[in-house]
């Protein structure tokens, strides 16, 4: 029956506050520090130990005792109490009972730790192999006996299936019914698996789901309007019948670093193909007019901000060339944002790195990941201006019909928490976005992890050669090695180099993900090599083969240093799981990206000399540089994405009188 | 980042669909700047103003709710192809429309947003209010209903008789002013006086209603609407004011520049009454109450209304005649802009002015303004302070805050996170500290020579004043001052005319008292005893009588140099007995009497002198350089010479209620100099100067805070 409730919170969801400033941002700052104190992790333990003292309560009830009692705890927790915390902690030694019955794991006291943080709206910082999945499911279901719409994020679509496949029986058994929401779903499938109580899916999906139904309303977004609208007119039905969601309550974020802050800016947009003739033409003709520019003759380049900048020699040019040109050719500055963009194409897009060109088209290549993404373009203009460049007929610009930041829909949400091996890096980000702040939970056994200091090379080609060496050197002795790699084409050029060698190896580039997770799952056995992007077989569990753990575990060299050290963390975080021996090394050579592009000119040039003439202490100083490069990278980005909120939010402001992404 | 908003925008979708249009209520004006054409829109509910270029002004007016605003842009781009506002130009645009409350849209608004938007202006203004508290302004009343009521009976003055009748009476006034220019002077002195107060500020808010009129009747005559009139705390004292802000409405410049200087006209014309009654009433409420409104009307008018750099009327009106609007702001943004240009080194700021003539006279503004406010508020702060001192340090708290706190955050911030800086905030912050630096080290670390001055009087070591025993009238000057004289030499004669008359009248007497001895002699004896001695007193009398008039001629009575500064002038004037003519020194050694402030003192104590110079009045030329120095080291408050207080003419404050003038109103140290006389220099007794201590350089940074530390202790005792 749908009752007036169920209606209104479909399309109901947190309005969320704008960020502060001045002072307010510093007092907020310091709120987010008491927040994250150190002892609210130890006071966690504190309540997960009391749990583990009540489970000789549980133990011996039958299945049927247990879950009577289930449901009892399930109705205190939907008709909402006032003091919780002791239903909270019963239910919660329930649930783990039940787990241990139904799929015959049971929740480690650190694990219960982490349903609590998580319940009361944590981040919890969980090293990779602690069982993520499985607290993520205890918070699950008393969120879910709520009845209110809760979602649980996960990276990709195989982990949602997996997820809620290995979990179902633990939720049926609490009384909670499980959705699951993939890309191919058809939308009956969808609203049934949003009609769950619980919901596990992808944040692509449910933004996507989440557009899709704000077009659906359109102007009656706004709850309260829609409701009496639908009272008024008498007939609920078909004002938001056919709608998929039913609102924004809960989420669990799983991997939330990279969901809530990596591609937290990315857009999802919901677009439909529209010529544009006057688009196609001007860019037509600025690649045509751009062909005789030549660098640092006409224009400068700006590694770091990813921009071009016309000389007064290249404005002058400009002006001689469009003399005769019509229209959007006559404004100075019209024809300078175009002839820029064109040199940005020239410059700052790379067949194979950005992009690759299949079937005569563009498809940009995430240069996180390594994946293609057909479905993506870049923003009105560029995509066009580097199919100009390739020489390739110019697709119809997409048209935007609808928008929204990962960023700013994360904030809509009622409540919020969230999950990652790596997060205090960015605790400030998450607590001032989102108002998560990061707990750190222990890990179960002590972590033995050997973390080799850092190998610095002169030169890129050097370092590869070390590390090839290196590949090699362990490879002879058994050990298995997890290569990283920044993008697809630095695992693509390591490939051919260990093919050479005549090593043999697994390459993974995080474009089918089940097939991947199988072969990370591998990567722990005796000789295994493996190659892998960044993103590739998050969430799967890299065990041991046998007699690996005596020669020291699996072995993690880094090529590279990414942007953020979290990242960084992360793929060291794939060796010594849950006690287990291992090591991991990052190999970096002062011509990487990330110092080019982060690290002052003058700064480049003393590191690079020092470290070619090997004098003393430079290793110390490429750390130093490295850390500083990185730390200069992560504000940089900070500030964009917090610049993007605050732009996404004054727009949403000063253009009320339109339709808005979020509703109103 | 791009230069200038982008053709194309992610962001379109958002409005590209929609119809809108203006408001029906608003009002379009063209008027011209500076030779260039712009479009104001007015929102006449609210007296709103905005301003827009022909190009964006061709957007706007195409929008109409038969079109959507991609169509309406589409169109402007085919037919301005060069100047047509691009997407991300047209969302700014449509954005600042919204939020100015002038489109009008199908949607029906977000209440809550709405509401937020309302609460933020609301804050906004609150702290506008707070940081202008030195002038606040409360809305009380809508006159536009009485203006136009009113209008019949005024009309007839805003226009060319008004003219020449304002002619007319102005003339009059200032004839009546220069007329009776030198009691105008005088009265001048007493207008601060507290007794005066009450009237002046009656004369004020009289003076001011009318102006603030003077605005309303112009802006209503040319058809602009005035629907605000309050209080303006004007330095905590209430005034009238009037909002005739719908004039900037107007399309021709000569309508907007008569509003502007309406309230002046007016005032001046009051002023001229004022004059004209001042002169023919005598002493009377009337009569100090013309006078103060004759004050006000042209100290105001100069000190603020006229004066451009202060907001009031004077800006307008030069904003308008420039064709500036928004002078301050624009003045402010352009010297943002050269700092941001050439110290920091943003090369893709846009130049607020059009011109470089512009941008000079905004930067020249700019910079005037700032230097005037500071010496305006500075001043009224210490008046203030003077007068009320709780009120006084309440506004400099304000102040500070307003001026100095608030500033310096901003700046701070503005380094740390504008977005502007990002790629230049090293050398932002290099530029800004090093200028700071710049400012401050030389203050606080670099030495400045130092050295003050205080006046004195010279004296020889050795004197004696020369007196008159008899009064007389200075009739001659025996011996030339300046010259050494001996013992008994005479040196001035005085004449009394009295004295002679008494002599005479003597003489006759004691011939009568001979005469009658002798006829006592002859007829009765008895008689004889009490003759012979009224003779005797009689003699006594002449004796007396005489020895006065030999002591008209004045002696030396030590042999000495004869000092006697400026005793030509007493010639011919009636001198009292006693008086002091001169002296008569030893000119061998001199001592300088230096009176130095307290202030000053500690400074004396403290630090080793390194030299002091003596100058003299007169020959200021030649400095002296002192032998020796003593310190007095108890503080005294009689001056060791009138010629130093103020009765006397020198700079030394001394009690109201001394006659002699030698009583100093706060204490002070007394140093003496010994000086030497020299040849080009001769040193005379009684001279004036002042002496001026060299001590050990120092930085001024700390001499300034020790200054104000004691103008706090002096003034307040605090």
């Amino acid at each position: 029956m749908q009752t007036p409730t169920a209606e209104y919170r479909k399309t109901d969801f947190r309005r969320p506050k704008e960020l502060f400033k001045g002072l307010d941002a510093g007092v907020y700052a310091l709120i987010g520090m008491y927040k994250r104190r150190s002892t609210t992790a130890s006071k966690l333990l504190v309540e997960a130990e009391r749990i583990d003292d009540l489970a000789p309560q549980y133990k011996d009830l039958s299945n049927h005792q247990l879950q009577q009692r289930l449901f009892e705890l399930r109705e205190k927790f939907r008709r909402g109490m006032r003091d919780e915390t002791d239903a909270l902690l019963h239910s919660l030694a329930a649930i783990r009972e039940a787990a241990d019955r139904q799929i015959g794991l049971r929740p480690f006291v650190v694990q219960l730790m982490g349903a609590l943080a998580l319940y009361r709206g944590y981040l919890a910082e969980m090293a990779t192999g602690e069982g993520k999945t499985l607290t993520a499911c205890l918070t699950g279901v008393l969120w879910a006996w709520s009845r209110k719409p809760c979602h649980v994020i996960t990276v990709n679509d195989y982990l949602v299936q997996r997820d809620a496949d290995w979990l179902g029986p633990v939720y049926r058994f609490c009384g909670v019914r499980v959705g699951v929401v993939t890309a191919l779903m058809p939308p009956d499938e969808r609203r049934k698996g949003y009609a769950c109580d619980i919901t596990y899916a992808t944040s692509k999906e449910v933004v996507a789901d989440f557009l899709r139904d704000c077009l659906k309303v359109m102007s009656i977004r706004n709850p309260t309007r829609r409701l009496i609208r639908s009272l008024l007119a008498r007939s609920n039905v078909e004002t938001a019948g056919d709608l998929v969601m039913r609102g924004l309550h809960s989420a669990i974020v799983d991997e939330a670093d990279s969901v809530l802050i990596d591609e937290a800016v990315t857009p999802l947009i919901i677009a439909t193909l529209r010529p544009n003739d006057t688009l196609r033409e001007a860019v037509l003709k600025a690649h045509e007019i751009s062909l005789p520019f030549e660098p640092s003759v006409d224009y400068t380049v700006n590694l770091r901000y990813k921009e071009v900048e016309l000389t007064s020699a290249g404005r002058e040019k400009l002006e001689r060339l469009c003399a005769q040109l019509p229209g959007l050719w006559r404004g100075p500055l019209r024809r300078s944002e175009l002839i820029k963009q064109a040199l940005t194409a020239r410059e700052f897009y790379h067949q194979g790195k950005q992009y690759v060109v299949l079937d005569g088209k563009v498809v940009i290549v995430d240069e996180f990941t390594g994946r293609q993404m057909p479905q993506r373009t870049w923003r009105e203009g560029m995509h066009q201006a580097i199919e100009a460049k390739e020489g390739l007929p110019l697709t119809d610009p997409n048209e935007t019909i609808a928008r929204i930041s990962f960023q700013r829909y994360f904030r809509l949400y009622r409540r919020l928490a969230g999950m990652t091996g790596t997060a205090s890096e960015a605790a400030g980000e998450f607590w001032q976005i989102y108002g998560l702040p990061v707990v750190q939970i222990p890990t179960n056994k002590p972590c033995i992890r050997a973390r080799y200091p850092d190998r610095v090379f002169g030169h890129e080609e050097e370092k590869w050669t070390a590390v090839v060496e290196e590949i090699e050197r362990l490879h002879a002795i058994g050990r298995p090695v997890l290569v990283g790699t920044r993008s697809v084409i630095a695992s693509e050029l390591l490939a051919q180099r260990l093919d050479a060698r005549g090593l043999p190896f697994k390459v993974l580039n995080a474009v089918r993900h089940q097939e991947e997770a199988v072969v990370v799952a591998l990567a722990g056995e005796k000789g295994h090599i493996t190659i892998a992007t960044n993103m590739a077989g998050r969430g799967t569990d890299i065990k041991l083969g046998a007699g690996v753990a005596a020669m020291g575990g699996l072995h993690v060299i880094a090529t590279e240093r990414h942007e953020s050290g979290r990242v960084d963390r992360q793929l060291f975080g794939r060796c010594a799981r849950q006690g287990d021996p291992g090591s991991a090394q990052a190999f970096v050579s002062v011509e990487d990206e990330l110092i080019r592009r982060y690290l002052p000119g003058p700064m480049q040039r003393q590191l690079a000399a020092a470290v070619r003439a090997g004098l003393p202490g430079a290793d110390k100083l490429a750390h130093v540089a490295f850390a500083h490069a990185q730390r200069t990278a992560q504000r940089i980005a900070f500030k964009m994405r917090k610049n993007v909120l605050r732009t996404d939010d004054w727009l949403d402001e000063s253009l009320s009188f339109a339709t808005s992404e979020t509703g109103g | 980042m791009r230069d200038g908003p982008a053709t194309f925008s992610e962001s379109w979708y958002r409005v590209a669909g929609q119809r809108i249009c203006l408001r029906h209520s608003v009002r379009v004006h063209r008027q011209y700047y500076r030779g260039e054409r712009w479009y104001v829109l007015q929102d006449p509910l609210r007296n709103q103003f905005f301003r827009l270029r022909p190009a964006a002004y061709e957007f706007v007016a195409r929008l109409s709710p038969n079109k959507t605003v991609e169509q309406v842009w589409k169109e402007c781009l085919d037919r301005f192809p060069d100047q047509a506002p691009g997407q991300e130009a047209v969302i700014q645009l449509l954005a600042q429309l919204y939020h100015a409350n002038l489109l009008q849209y199908d949607l029906a608004t977000d209440a809550a947003q709405l509401f937020k938007r309302y609460q933020k202006t609301r804050q906004r203004e609150l702290k506008a209010r707070l940081l202008n508290i030195m002038f606040m302004r409360i809305p009380l009343l809508d006159p536009d209903d009485f203006l136009v009521r009113a209008m019949p009976l005024v009309r007839w003055l805003i226009s060319p008789i008004g003219a020449v009748l304002w002619l007319v009476v102005v003339g009059l006034g200032l004839k009546q002013a220069a007329d009776n220019f030198q009691s105008l002077w005088q009265q001048a002195q007493g207008v601060i006086a507290p007794e005066n107060l009450f009237l002046l500020y009656v004369a004020l808010v009289i003076l001011k209603t009318i102006h603030e009129f003077g605005h309303a009747f112009f802006c209503r005559r040319f058809g602009g609407e005035v629907h605000v009139m309050g209080v303006l705390f004007m330095i905590f004292t209430p005034i009238p004011y009037m909002d005739a802000t719908s004039a900037w409405g107007f399309r021709e410049r000569w309508k907007r520049v008569l509003v502007g200087i309406a309230g002046i006209l007016v005032e001046v014309f009051v002023a001229a009454l004022a004059a004209i009654v001042w002169a023919h009433t005598g002493p009377g409420v009337v009569h100090s109450l013309a006078y103060n409104m004759m004050f006000i009307a042209s100290v105001s008018t100069l000190v603020f209304n006229l004066n451009p750099l202060l907001r009031f009327d004077g800006y307008y009106i030069l904003s308008d005649l420039l064709g500036i609007p928004n002078l301050s702001q624009r003045a402010m943004a352009t010297l943002r802009y050269f700092a941001e240009k050439y110290l920091y080194g943003l090369k893709k700021e846009e130049n607020p002015a059009n011109t470089t003539k512009e941008a000079l006279w905004l930067a020249a503004y700019g910079i005037a303004s700032g230097i005037y406010r500071v010496i305006v508020f500075g001043g009224i702060l210490l008046l203030v302070a003077d007068r009320f001192l709780l009120l006084g340090i309440l506004m400099a708290a304000v102040c500070a805050v307003a001026w100095v706190a608030v500033p310096t955050g901003r700046l701070i911030m503005y380094l740390a996170s504008s977005p502007r800086l990002d790629r230049h905030r090293m050398r932002a912050v290099v530029v800004t500290a090093a200028l700071a630096a710049v400012v401050i080290v030389p203050l606080e670390v670099v030495p400045f020579p130092y050295h003050f001055r205080a006046p004195g009087i010279v004296r020889s070591a050795e004197w004696t004043e020369v007196r008159n025993e008899t009064a007389g009238v200075f009739n001659r000057i025996l011996a030339k001052p300046g010259t050494r004289v001996v013992d008994g030499q005479p040196l001035i004669e005085l004449v009394n005319e009295e004295l002679d008359l008494q002599l005479a009248a003597a003489k006759a007497r004691q011939a009568e008292v001979q005469a009658r001895i002798r006829q006592a002699l002859q007829e009765a004896v008895p008689n004889l005893a009490p003759l012979t001695n009224l003779a005797q007193a009689v003699a006594m009398e002449i004796r007396r009588v005489e020895n006065d008039r030999s002591n008209l001629v004045v002696r030396a009575r030590q042999s000495g140099l004869w000092v006697a500064p400026g005793i030509e002038q007493n010639l011919g004037r009636w001198v009292g007995r006693g008086a002091e003519l001169g002296l008569l020194i030893e000119p061998v050694s001199f001592h300088f009497h230096a009176i130095v402030r307290q202030e000053d003192g500690d400074r004396l104590f403290a630090s080793s002198l390194k030299k002091a110079q003596v100058r003299l009045r007169g020959s200021v030329g030649t400095p002296i350089d002192s032998l020796s120095l003593t310190i007095i080291p108890a503080d005294q408050q009689n001056l060791p010479s009138p010629a130093l207080g103020w009765l006397g003419g020198g700079p030394i404050a001394t009690a109201l209620d001394d006659r002699q003038g030698i009583h100093a109103t706060e204490p002070f140290f007394e140093v003496r100099a010994s000086l030497q006389n020299t040849a080009q220099c001769p040193l005379l007794h009684g001279e004036s100067g002042r002496i001026r201590f060299d001590l050990p350089s120092e930085p001024l940074l700390p001499r300034w805070i020790r200054s104000l530390r004691q103008l706090l202790q002096k003034r307040y005792q605090l």
